[in-house]
């Protein structure tokens, strides 16, 4: 079943790097994936895709490139993003 | 004597066909590059990026499972083409076709397996009436190997011939000839596969045995 939700990371992220990483991973995933919002600090991003897919590209993001280092990672269902 | 065509340049021979048995799995390294070279069990040989795409564990250390090679480290299981069929943690999913293996083009001719980067035209050339003999590994360059064996050639006998046929070092003595195909796994290393021509009787491949031990050994030394 595909469902869709909202991951929100935070920590030490090259926008650059996690950017690349989350396409690559999205990609191999099968995984439609809209950036919401990216910078130094945070990277928001809406899946859509088959639960353990999603899961799996949640555990890779939190895992992220070696340039960058993820402190905490927020899921929530649905689209609307999320205000912090 | 069999005359061999000019190899396509980028057909690489990394083992003997006939080490890679049906149902196995064995990594190999080609100028660092770490592959597996897989035989299903009905005789099919890949040869693919040695990296399970889940965690990166080497594919060579996994399980043949008909025409499936499926990682030790979580069971996923790869088909022909290099996509993932199965998730064991996920039985009920329908893997995308997106998660699969790094594949390269393979080829198996004149008693090797041949690797080529994936979409390379041609094929390696395929001589008949070849026997495998053995592939030895060197802590030798390549090029250095090759052109020791060429100046040796085989050892005793004064009618000992070496000269090079397309990708391939023939060494020939008295009625006994070895082709010998290389690869490089890294920079100061080499992979020799050797087969011997004609039909070799048992103790033909005996003797082909002793005196290459002895050439190689003069390239080591």
């Amino acid at each position: 079943m595909d469902i869709t939700v909202t991951l929100d990371f935070t920590g030490h992220l090259r926008p650059d790097s996690f950017r690349a990483f989350a396409a690559h991973r999205a990609a191999r995933l099968s995984l439609d994936c809209t950036v919401l919002r990216q910078d130094r600090r945070q990277a928001t991003f809406r899946l859509r895709g088959p639960e353990v897919l999603v899961d799996a590209f949640e555990m890779a993001m939190s895992l992220g490139p070696a340039d960058c280092l993820v402190l905490a990672v927020r899921r929530e269902p649905g689209d609307e993003g999320m205000e912090r | 004597m069999t005359e061999i065509s000019t190899l396509p340049p980028q057909w690489t021979p990394i083992a003997l066909a006939r080490d890679i048995a049906p149902g196995t799995a064995a990594g190999a390294v080609l100028d660092g590059a770490e592959i597996v070279v897989w035989r299903d069990t009905a005789g099919h040989v890949r040869a693919w990026e040695d990296r399970c795409p889940h965690r990166g564990m080497k594919l060579s250390f996994g399980f043949v499972r008909g025409d499936r090679i499926a990682c030790l480290y979580h069971g996923w299981e790869y088909d022909g083409s290099a996509t993932c069929r199965y998730i064991p943690a996920h039985p009920d999913l329908a893997v995308p076709a997106t998660i699969r293996a790094g594949r390269h083009a393979v080829a198996e001719a004149s008693g090797l397996v041949w690797v080529a980067p994936e979409g390379t035209a041609g094929l390696p050339p395929d001589m008949p009436g070849l026997t495998p003999l053995r592939s030895l590994f060197l802590d030798v360059p390549a090029a250095i190997a090759m052109a020791r064996l060429a100046e040796g050639g085989l050892p005793g006998g004064g009618d000992a011939s070496a000269r090079h046929a397309g990708p391939f070092l023939r060494l020939a003595q008295g009625g006994l000839s070895v082709l010998v195909a290389h690869h490089a796994p890294g920079p100061g290393s080499c992979a020799l596969h050797l087969l011997v021509e004609g039909d070799a009787a048992p103790a033909a491949l005996v003797a082909a045995t002793a005196c290459f031990r002895d050439a190689v050994e003069g390239v080591e030394a």
